[in-house]
């Protein structure tokens, strides 16, 4: 069967037009949930978004080369498994806002499974001739190729089962722990710093918590430094 | 690791002899001569130690243009210094003078002899009287040390005449002040390198054995004796070697042999390395020791933990100031809660030594009131740690001590009669008004905590002069080459030292020797 | 605080790219077999183990006969550790009491690694020299 000029011009200028309008806001709404903003929307994530910002990743470099943080924490193999990953986290996570309890988990432990929640292939999207170069030092190529060799096997690495702060300047379990201590001896010391982190990234926008303003209000009155 | 020579060897058996032959002539015959030995590098200044006097004596010697190598057996810098609370009695100082009170010499020398025993080498601590000031000047302005700006009391002190620094730890000065040594590159600071041996070039010192890559063992029930390790080098001094190595609180052999009643049970709240080592390579180059029996204790620490540990200002403060301290066995008092260290520590080794491993500890006891007159950080920081028990009944307290529990009632009676009454007729301990308050032993919930002495400070060493040379007792003149510093020093404090004074000494006697080598 | 960024900012930078600068390229002459005997012997730490790492890792250039391998210092550690100061940063939250192992009020970034961290035997904690009763509440044990 001979489609005719018209119906193919037809066909195309339709699937474009609905393209458009598919692609489009998918694009954007995959876009704009892959922001750190959009991450701090939940307060909980403020200590990871936090310790990011202070990190080379967030754009700080002299070249200005910005990872966001679905780059690191969202497989980047294939789209499919992508925007699935994506789908779920964001199901889980958003219920667990919304109807769960996030302030009991326990980040600080959960930091240890690190490797389950940054996935290398979204490291070597960007950083793709890690593993070949002879540009960075001998350790580093010793590593790498540590890590190549061990690829495949049961003792299997990822990147950051070696690079541990990667991403947050590491000082993402500092943030953690200004937010809700591990011992408790630390309990009611941490929050000027965590007031300090809070005023540092929020600016102008930061609002204390009920808990926060309190301390401020006191800490006023006793001029600092007093001894 | 290195093999032992026969030197070696003869050196460990005379370590010990030495230390019994004390007095005798030694005739050098045994020590090292510079033309046995081939030196790896060169200095002018050596100095043994990395705390307030050697890191002063640095800090001198640099400023003269002199290269300058500190050796440090440890892994950390500083000693004792670092772990001390920062305290220095500087007499006529800025702040002493801004509170407008008036220090003299007759004063601070007549301080220092009342609880030095008159045993005190007094054209020493007239030096330091002289100096101080012009040491915390130095490390104010020329350091950066940062002090609270007050004068503060000390104990021992008549007048107030103590700075103290901000951080609250020794380590305020020793971190500035390493800072401006390893700054200058005219000094070297070698850590984990162990001092052995002076090199002597006739009657004079010019180098030191020492050995690098040391790591001291404080599993060894000697580490000067038994530790081999290292790799051994020659130093040599132009201008001669500072020793400024610090006590010998560690030193469980050589302390016992002192002080024979300092059982091998009894702590002390030095650092592990200190070890009387470098105080017997003086002796065996014809250093003068003196005072060596004099030890210093603290009767406020707490067995059952190490080094000063949490319950010592709570035991000082609260328990004995305003409380009772009770011998468990009898469940009776033994003491004057309020007399000096000495006599306090004397009475509690003899409770002690009730129990089957001298382990009769006393236990301290007050109320809620003579907490709540104290900064409370005092007991809370006990209580959190469990050195410090919280107490509904005197009787679960009892239960807990295992304190038969009638007499101990009825000496909780007795005292709390004697406070009523201003007087204390078993034992003399001050309770009038003035002194406690009012204070007795009755308002709920009770505080204790067991206490054992500690060994806080080494008044003995070897003489100095006040050059900061180091007198021999063969010629009874300067060993040439040779200078000391600080607590390996004898004499200035002579049998008890006052509080604060230790830093006193350590900054004056380093400076000096600094300048003078 | 761009003082405060820029320097992190490097810090990270050299963690991430330099990755230690031992210039050391690998010449052991023959492979050392990890028997089990050898692994029961020369216990690694368990996060060490999982990296999955052999003798020669750490021991490079000393032979093949581990009965002679000897202390691979400060240098060997930070190697791939970075530095003290970075070490610290990460423990930063510590800071408030003073307490950080690796920037302590005593002795500032400034300890030899085998002070605390050992490799073949059970760590310590040079804090609990002073401070037995407090470490518990301060910090966790020593890795």
């Amino acid at each position: 069967m001979k489609i005719s000029k018209k119906l193919l011009a037809l066909i195309v200028v339709i699937s474009g037009i609905v393209g458009f309008f598919v692609v489009l806001p998918v694009h954007y709404v995959l876009e704009e949930t892959s922001t750190d903003r959009f991450c701090g929307v939940c307060h909980e994530m403020d200590p990871m978004v936090i310790s990011y910002q202070k990190d080379i990743h967030a754009g700080s470099g002299a070249i200005g080369v910005k990872a966001k943080c679905v780059d690191c924490h969202l497989p980047h193999d294939n789209l499919a498994k992508y925007v699935y990953q994506k789908a779920v986290n964001g199901i889980v996570e958003g219920y667990i806002h919304f109807f769960g309890d996030p302030d009991s988990i326990n980040w600080v432990a959960n930091l240890k499974n690190k490797e389950h929640y940054v996935f290398d292939n979204g490291c070597m999207s960007c950083h793709t001739n890690i593993l070949d170069t002879t540009a960075s030092s001998q350790q580093a190529q010793k590593m790498h190729a540590h890590y190549v060799k061990l690829q495949g096997s049961d003792k299997e690495l990822k990147c950051v089962s070696c690079h541990v702060g990667v991403g947050h300047a590491h000082d993402m379990r500092n943030q953690l722990e200004y937010w809700k201590p591990s011992y408790k001896i630390y309990e009611n010391k941490m929050l000027e710093q965590k007031i300090k982190s809070k005023q540092e990234f929020f600016k102008d926008e930061y609002e204390p918590t009920k808990q926060e303003r309190e301390f401020l209000e006191k800490n006023v009155k006793k001029p600092a430094n007093s001894h | 690791m290195e093999k032992m020579s026969r030197r070696d060897l003869l050196k460990m058996s005379m370590v010990g002899a030495s230390a019994l032959a004390l007095g005798s002539i030694n005739s050098n015959a045994d020590t090292i001569k510079s033309n046995e030995v081939k030196f790896d590098e060169e200095y002018d200044v050596v100095i043994i130690g990395t705390g307030f006097a050697g890191s002063m004596a640095a800090l001198q010697a640099l400023k003269r243009g002199l290269k300058v190598a500190l050796i440090e057996k440890m892994g950390r810098a500083g000693g004792n210094s670092v772990i001390n609370v920062g305290n220095m009695a500087v007499p006529n100082n800025a702040f002493q003078k801004a509170e407008g009170i008036k220090d003299s010499k007759e004063l601070f020398i007549a301080d220092c002899l009342k609880d030095g025993v008159n045993l005190n080498h007094v054209d020493l601590l007239s030096v330091i009287y002289d100096r101080a000031n012009e040491a915390f000047e130095y490390l104010k302005s020329t350091v950066g040390v940062e002090f609270v700006p007050k004068c503060i009391s000390a104990s021992g002190h008549s007048i107030k005449r103590a700075v103290q620094v901000k951080v609250a730890s020794g380590s305020g000065y020793i971190q500035p002040m390493h800072k401006m040594i390893e700054a200058n590159p005219n000094a070297i600071i070698k850590k984990r390198t162990k001092f052995d041996e002076f090199v002597m070039e006739g009657d004079r010192v010019v180098g030191i054995k020492c050995r690098e890559n040391y790591k001291f063992d404080s599993s060894l029930a000697s580490d000067d004796l038994e530790n081999t390790g290292g790799d051994v080098k020659y130093i040599k001094a132009k201008n001669g070697v500072i020793l400024a190595a610090g006590g010998f609180s560690s030193d469980k052999w050589f302390r016992a042999q002192q002080v024979p009643y300092l059982k091998t049970n009894i702590e002390t709240v030095s650092q592990p390395g200190a070890t009387a080592g470098a105080l017997l390579a003086a002796m065996d180059v014809g250093a003068n020791p003196l005072l060596l029996s004099w030890i210093q204790l603290n009767p406020y620490t707490n067995p059952t933990e190490k080094g000063f540990g949490t319950s010592a200002v709570f035991t000082n403060h609260c328990s004995n100031d305003y409380g009772l301290s009770i011998n468990p066995k009898t469940g009776k008092r033994f003491m004057n809660e309020h007399a000096g260290r000495k006599i306090k520590c004397d009475a509690i080794f003899k409770v002690m030594a009730e129990g089957a491993n001298n382990d009769n500890y006393p236990v301290n006891i007050c109320d809620q009131a003579a907490v709540d007159l104290n900064n409370p950080l005092y007991t809370s920081k006990g209580v959190e740690s469990g050195s410090i028990k919280k107490f509904n009944t005197l009787e679960e307290l009892a239960k807990a001590y295992n304190i038969p529990v009638e007499p101990f009632l009825k000496t909780v009676s007795d005292f709390n009669g004697y406070v009523k009454a201003e007087k204390d007729p078993e034992f003399g301990k001050p309770l009038k008004q003035a002194d406690v308050h009012g204070i007795d032993v009755s308002k709920p919930p009770f505080y204790a905590s067991l206490s054992t002495p500690k060994i806080l400070y080494c008044m003995g060493g070897i003489q100095i002069n006040e050059k900061a040379q180091v007198i021999s007792r063969k010629t009874q003149k300067p060993i040439a080459g040779l200078y000391a510093a600080g607590e390996v020093t004898g004499g200035i404090q002579g049998g008890g030292r006052l509080g604060t004074m230790s830093m006193s000494d350590c900054m004056v006697f380093g400076m000096i020797a600094g300048e003078n080598i | 605080m761009k003082r405060l960024a820029l320097l992190l900012l490097s810090l990270v930078t050299c963690f991430s790219f330099v990755f230690g600068d031992t210039k050391s390229a690998e010449t052991n002459s023959t492979k050392i077999v990890m028997s089990d005997e050898l692994k029961a012997k020369y216990k690694l730490k368990p996060h060490h183990e999982h990296l999955a790492f052999d003798c020669i890792d750490c021991h490079a250039n000393q032979g093949d006969d581990p009965s002679k391998f000897k202390n691979i210092k400060d240098e060997g550690c930070l190697s791939c550790h970075g530095t003290k100061k970075l070490l610290a940063q990460r423990l930063k939250f510590m800071d408030t009491l003073k307490a950080n192992p690796h920037n302590s009020v005593h002795d500032g970034p400034t300890l030899y690694c085998d002070e605390c961290h050992f490799e073949h035997k059970p760590s310590i904690n040079m804090c609990s020299e002073c401070h037995e009763h407090e470490v518990p509440q301060w910090m966790g044990v020593t890795p």
